[in-house]
Formats: C-alpha cells, structure tokens, sequence
C-alpha cells in the first residue's frame, strides 16, 4: 500500500517535471554574474544571455551582483529556487579557487551547485616588457635564480589564478618572485607596458594590443596547449616548467536540486547558442574562446583544478589575510 | 595624414545620418540619467549594451560615448539644484553652485556650467586630435611613484576646498582616507574594517557616501531652519549669465579647461582632480571680489570646465591603453571588444574610421549637449518653485533609489542613513563634506601606489625624487605648504607685535 502510495507520489511529481522541462523557460531567466558591469565575465554573460533571448523567446537578463570576492553573487545564485529561473555564471575564481584560498567561503561548489556547461575559456600569458632582458622562460628563471626574490611580476590581483600560477611556477622551477598585484588586467598590463614592473602573467586578450605595438613581448601561455591567438608562443611545460597550466574561464551552474530534465533542456541549448558563429566571433573580440561541455565533463574539470590549486595554496602559503 | 584631414575625415564618419542619430540618442538619454539620480550612466550603458551588438563599432562607441558625456552635462544639473553630486566629479561644483542656487542665482549657474562645459569640451577634442599619441606614451610611463607623489599633492591641496579652519580641512581629509580604506586590501586581499558583512569588502559604494553627506544632511540641515526654506522658490532671477559674468568666468574657463585636459589624462581619477584642482587654483589667483565658497560664479565655471575637459580626454587612456577611469569607461572598453576591437596603442591606425569619428562625434555631440541643456535651464529652475516640503520627500527618495540600483543592495541604502547620521554630525562641528570626498577617493589610491612602489623598488624610497614626475609634484606639494603655512605665520607674528 505504502509502495503504492510511493509510486503514485513518484509518477505525480515526474509527470509535471517532464511537462515543465517541456515548456520551460515560460518567464525570463535570471543569469547572476558576481562581477561589475563590464568586465570579461559580464561581457561573455551579456553576449550569452542575448543568445538564449532570441532562442528562448524570453528574456534573459544578467543581474550583476558584485562585491565580497564573488561572495555575494554565488550566494544569491545558491540560494536561488532550484527551478531553471536563475543560473549563475562563475569564473575559475568562485568555482576552484576561492574555497581553498578563504577559511570563510558562505557557499560550498559540490554541495550548493550543479554544474551545467562550460561556457569560455581565455588564455593566460607570461610576458615581459620591451626593455626588459627576458626573450624566454629560461632567461626569466635563470634571472630569478640569480636574484632570488628579486623579480617582479605583476598579475590582476592577489588570490587571482595569475598569483596562483606565479606560486606554481616558483614551486616547480624553485625560484622565487615579487608578487606585484594591481586592481584588475588593464592597469597590470598597462604597468608591463610602461615597464614599471618587468614581468607580468595576465590574460592574452589584455596584452594583445601592446603585443603588436611592440611594448610587451609574450614569454609563454600557460595552456595544455598553444594558443588559438598566437600558434608560435610556447607554451610554459614547452619551455621546461613542469605541470604548471591554467587559465581564466567561466562556467555556467544551475542550483543544487534543479531538475535534471531542466538541467539537460538548458545545458542542451547553451550548446547550441556556443557553437553560433555570432557568438563565437563575439567571444574571439573579447579573447575568450566559446567552450561547450557536458555537466559531467565542467564537474571533472572543476575537480581536477581545485584540487591541485588548493595544494599549490597550501604549498605556497598564500593567505587572504 | 595631418591632424586637419584626420578631423575632415572623422567630421565624414560622425556626420552620417546614422551617426548623427546615435549620438543624439546618447546624449539625450545621458542628459536624462544625468539628471534624474536614480539611474546612473553605468546602468543605462549596460542595458543598452546588447543593442549595440548589432550596431557597427562606431555608432556603437559614438552613442555610449554620448551617454557618458551626456550624463557630465545633467549630473551637474542636480549638483547644483539640489546639493547631489551624481559623479565624484561633480562633488565640487556643489560648494558654489548649490550656494548661488540658494541666492536665487540657479540660472546662470546652470548657465556657466553648460557654456564652461562647451568651450572645454571642444577644446579637449583638440587636444585629442592632436596629442593622444604622445600622451599615451606619457600616460603608460606614469609609475606607481608617480601617482603617489600626485596624490599627496591632490590631499595637501585639498584643504583649500574648505571655507573654515585649516585644522577641521585636514582632519576631514584623515576622516575621508580611513573610509575610503573600508574594504578589501589590494595587495593582500585582506578586508579591513569589514566588521563581517560581505557588502562592505568592496567598500563603502561612493554613490552612497555622496548621498548621504551631500543629499540627505543637506535637506536634514533644511528642515531644521525651516524659516529659509521658501526664500529658495520665491528668487528665480535670470536664466542665462550676463556679459559680466561671463566675462569674468573666461579667464577661468580658460584655465580649467587647460589644466581639465592635462589630468584628465591620466588613468583613473582624473576628472576629480580636474575639477578641485581647477576651483582651488581658481580660489588662489582670483581678483577680488571674490566669493567663493558662497556662490561665486567662478567656483562653478572652474570644476565644471576642468571636470568636462577631463572627461574627454579621458579617452586617451582608454582608447589607447584600455584603462578605463571609470566604470561608464569600463562598459564601452568591454562593447568596443565585443565588436572585436581591443582598445590599445594601435587602435588608431587599425581603426581610424572609429578613432576619428569618435573625435570629431565629441565636438558634434557636446553642441547638441549646448543646444539640448541651455533651453532646459527654464525648465530646471522652475523645479525650485516646487514648495520644499513636497522637494524633500522626492530628494530622500532619489537618495535611496540612487544608492540601492549601483549594486541592486539594500545594505547600500542602511549605509546611506548611517553616513548621513555622520554626516550631520560633521556639519553641526563646521566640518566640510569636500575635502573629505578627495580623502575618500584619493586615500586608497595612495596607499595602494605607495605599497606597490615600496614593493618594487624593494624598499628603497629614493625613487620618489629620483624619478622626475615624481619629485615635481613633490616639489609642489611643499610649495603649497608654504604657501598654506606663511600666511598663518606672518599674522600670528602680527599679532605678537601689537601686543
């Protein structure tokens, strides 16, 4: 009886899910981004959520929810109804670094979100100013062996991917660096730039420009493998540093308890709306690359880089403190 | 190409039907999120951003580009009327121009403040055409000392700002730095007087802070001498500034504008320096009779001459370096790459159609602004007719309107009314909210050039004078200590000889 009673319960709750998953979205989305207006992640929301208005026939809209080390925005996401009416686009910054990086962290990946698709993925670069001796990786860790300590790089900010792949790349060469942060990609290449500071690891859409005006030379990527921007630029395990990858990208993430069916019809057209030629030339403007995934693929990748960041955290002593 | 031609050309671009239309558009809807405080430039660029999508880059920029110098042109508008600096750029242009509002002279001040802003606007368009490459080079060599030592210049100089005593200026100067210092810390991620609450690790929002010292304290202050508050709406007076005035101000406008273009320059924070630095130079040099600090029409020309001429050449930065000073400039940087174009040193030869067409938009667009904003003046100072009793309410609602859609915050607006219970306080002790706001927003800046030099340098605190940018505005920092302290002295002297 009580089976039965299980059973019937079961079917009455599918029945409408399969139906909901069917007509969804029926109101606008919400897709929470925990930055300002402006920036590289707001920029790939913004062209995304335009994507998914023409398709869905609702609106999309990006509500920006800056401030508290994306604090503020992954908790409004997490705490949102798990219906499909509010995702949230996160960076490799809320989603594998900050929960090492924080003793504090209000909100918990694994337990709060469930991974939809991946979204963009942009390069990060080591690069050295025109009036600086480094013409390679070599010529950076031989300068740094001598002076140890003595280099001075400079990255987006402190607890960012860029200090963290600066402490891996000290680890892994046994050298040691300065670590320079400044408030945000533009102002830490325009110091490479101007050459106040010789070294810089940031993102290669930010250097491009200066790249091709001659101000900065680019020493190696920190990618798997080369860049889609720049086919002769090593890439840094190339160039003889071990293991040390990384790059800046964005995922798109659903409440913990959405339906899977929700999950998947979502999931589905987000794959769809990256593979567009519009979007994907919008994406190359800005430096990124559209990236699509699996949910199941975004939570291996998630896995995988929290794990060796949280040890290179640990290893290095980096501390928000 | 000479710069003659490259203008010729760019007229080409921005006069287009199409053009001519979007830069319309964006100077209307500036003028209005200008105005009105509840909406701010950031907002409206952001939602506007998906249209442009579809636009080509250089409508695209020309309307966003209007929005921003548009909102310049409105945001001074409720500066004056009604005591509210929508823009830290506007926090100065408070100090006159509210003061000849309330003597009944709102007219020309608005007046001035359109005209000023004109004439500095086609001005810095010059400077553009003719200088950004150069500049920009100037611009990217600016070092961490650099901004250090022109910072401490802008607090030293601050002082100026207030009408009081010396003393109250500088320990509202300390007061504004140890606010601006709520937050996270940049070089170690830190949070400093975060007290636990995730709104504050950014810090205090500046809007807020603008709202509540100058806004809110400003109608609580009102409301206390109630027997004022209808002298307001019974004096209209003028609309436009007489030949006099506008005599008087030319000179002024003149240099503001020169010395608006030159900090303007500068990544982030230049056109606040340019509007005080304008008014105090303005404060020093001028022929009596001078009243500023209670509505002298100079006091008006001067910020907002400089702050519109360094909102122009604040392109240069961003166009050629990507370093946005503000977050309006960081929406049109990211529009700019969305249509495949990274702003940097060589946009202007990869780009010239929208380098030169944005140039030449400016000039076009900044005479719609003339001809949009001069008409409306009528329109703005009936506004005052309104009986304050029916004012009030609506500037306590715009306050908390304007404060909570920065971040879509209620904690933003708990922080209005504490700063404005504060806020109250100070102005009962004589203490002026202006020079605490450069405090506010130099302060951090300081702190994070002064930690980054020490820390590239290794310690050693010689390159602030070795460094020559550096060590002049050093140089003049003493200068106007000296200035500040001689007469002090001489008077405290003259004292002790007529005893």
């Amino acid at each position: 009886m009580s089976r039965m009673r299980n059973l019937i319960a079961a079917v009455a709750l599918l029945l409408p899910l399969g139906a909901y998953a069917q007509t969804y979205p029926a109101k606008p989305v919400h897709l929470v981004v925990p930055y300002a207006p402006g920036g590289s992640t707001d920029l790939a929301a913004r062209v995304l959520a335009a994507k998914l208005t023409d398709m869905w026939g609702q609106q999309v809209v990006v509500d920006n929810r800056p401030g508290g080390n994306g604090f503020i925005g992954m908790v409004a996401g997490a705490k949102a109804a798990p219906d499909g009416y509010t995702l949230t686009l996160a960076t490799v910054g809320e989603a594998a670094i900050s929960e090492a990086l924080f003793d504090n962290t209000p909100y918990n990946m694994a337990r709060d979100f469930v991974p939809v698709s991946m979204v963009a993925d942009a390069d990060l670069v080591l690069v050295a100013a025109k009036e600086s001796p480094f013409n390679s990786v070599q010529d950076v860790l031989d300068g740094a062996k001598k002076q140890p300590g003595r280099l001075s790089v400079a990255t987006p900010g402190a607890g960012t991917i860029s200090q963290i792949l600066l402490e891996w790349m000290s680890l892994n060469s046994g050298t040691k660096f300065q670590h320079i942060p400044y408030k945000g990609g533009g102002p830490g290449a325009a110091a490479v730039a101007g050459n106040n500071v010789p070294l810089g690891i940031l993102s290669a859409s930010g250097v491009t420009s200066y790249v091709k005006s001659g101000h900065v030379r680019v020493l190696a990527v920190f990618g798997t493998k080369r860049s889609s921007l720049d086919q002769s630029w090593p890439t840094l395990i190339e160039s003889g540093v071990k293991d040390v990858t990384g790059s800046t990208w964005a995922a798109l993430f659903a409440p913990k308890g959405t339906p899977p069916a929700i999950v998947e019809k979502i999931n589905k057209d987000v794959v769809t709306a990256l593979k567009s030629d519009d979007l994907i030339a919008r994406y190359a403007g800005a430096g990124s690359l559209a990236v699509s995934s699996t949910p199941d693929e975004l939570a291996a990748r998630m896995k995988r880089e929290s794990d060796s960041y949280r040890s290179i955290i640990k290893a290095a002593n980096i501390r928000s403190d | 190409m000479d710069t003659l031609s490259h203008l010729a050309f760019g007229l080409g671009v921005a006069l287009t039907w199409q053009n001519l239309a979007y830069c319309f558009a964006g100077c209307l809807l500036g003028t209005m999120v200008g105005v009105l405080p509840g909406v701010g430039p950031v907002t409206t660029v952001a939602m506007l951003l998906p249209f442009t999508f579809g636009l080509g880059p250089a409508p695209a920029l020309i309307m966003l580009a209007g929005i921003y110098y548009g909102a310049q042109y409105g945001g001074s508008t409720t500066a004056i009327l009604v005591n509210i600096p929508g823009e830290s750029s506007s926090v100065v242009t408070t100090i006159d121009g509210y003061q000849m509002a309330r003597n009944g002279q709102a007219g020309p001040a608005l007046g001035i403040a359109a005209i000023g802003s004109f004439i500095a606007g086609c001005f810095a368009t010059l400077v553009i055409a003719y200088f950004a490459p150069p500049l920009a080079e100037i611009a990217l060599n600016f070092g961490p000392a650099d901004y250090f030592s022109l910072m401490i210049l802008g607090l030293v100089a601050s002082v100026v700002l207030a009408r009081g005593s010396l003393i109250k200026a500088i320990a509202m100067v300390c007061f504004g730095i140890l606010l601006g210092l709520v937050g996270t810390d940049v070089n170690s991620g830190a949070i400093r007087f975060g007290f636990g609450r995730p709104e504050l690790t950014d810090g205090i929002g500046f809007v807020a802070l603008a709202m509540a010292f100058f806004g809110i304290t400003d109608v609580l202050l009102n409301l206390e001498q109630n027997q004022n508050q209808d002298v307001f709406a019974a004096r209209i007076g003028r609309i436009l500034p007489s030949v006099a005035e506008f005599r008087q101000c030319m000179p002024t406008i003149g240099r503001s504008t020169v010395l608006g273009s030159i900090l303007g320059i500068l990544p982030g924070g230049g056109a606040l320096l340019a509007s005080f630095a304008a008014y105090m130079l303005e404060k020093k040099i001028a022929k009596p009779p001078c009243s500023f600090g209670s509505g002298d029409i100079r006091g008006v020309a001067a910020p907002e001459s400089a702050n519109n001429a360094g909102a122009q050449t604040s392109f240069i930065p961003m166009l050629t370096l990507g370093v946005p000073s503000n977050p309006t400039m960081a929406m049109m940087i990211g529009a700019l790459m969305i249509q495949g174009i990274t702003p940097g040193p060589g946009v202007m030869n990869e780009r010239p159609d929208l380098f030169w067409g944005l140039i030449a938009s400016m000039w076009v667009g900044n005479l719609m602004l003339l001809v949009l904003n001069l008409p409306l003046v009528g329109l703005w100072i009936r506004l005052l007719s309104i009986p304050y009793r029916m004012m009030f309410p609506a500037i306590f609602v715009f306050c908390c309107i304007g404060a909570y859609s920065v971040n879509s915050e209620v904690f933003d607006i708990y922080t209005v009314a504490a700063l404005s219970g504060v806020g109250y306080i100070l102005l009962k002790l004589d203490c002026e909210p202006a020079p605490m706001v450069l405090g506010f927003v130099l302060g951090p800046m300081l702190e994070e050039n002064l930690r980054r030099t020490m820390m590239i340098s290794f310690g050693d605190a010689s390159v602030f004078v070795t460094r020559p940018i550096s060590a002049a505005c050093l140089v003049a920092t003493v200068l106007v200590l000296v200035a500040m302290v001689l007469p002090t002295l001489r008077q405290k002297r003259d004292e002790v000889m007529v005893e």
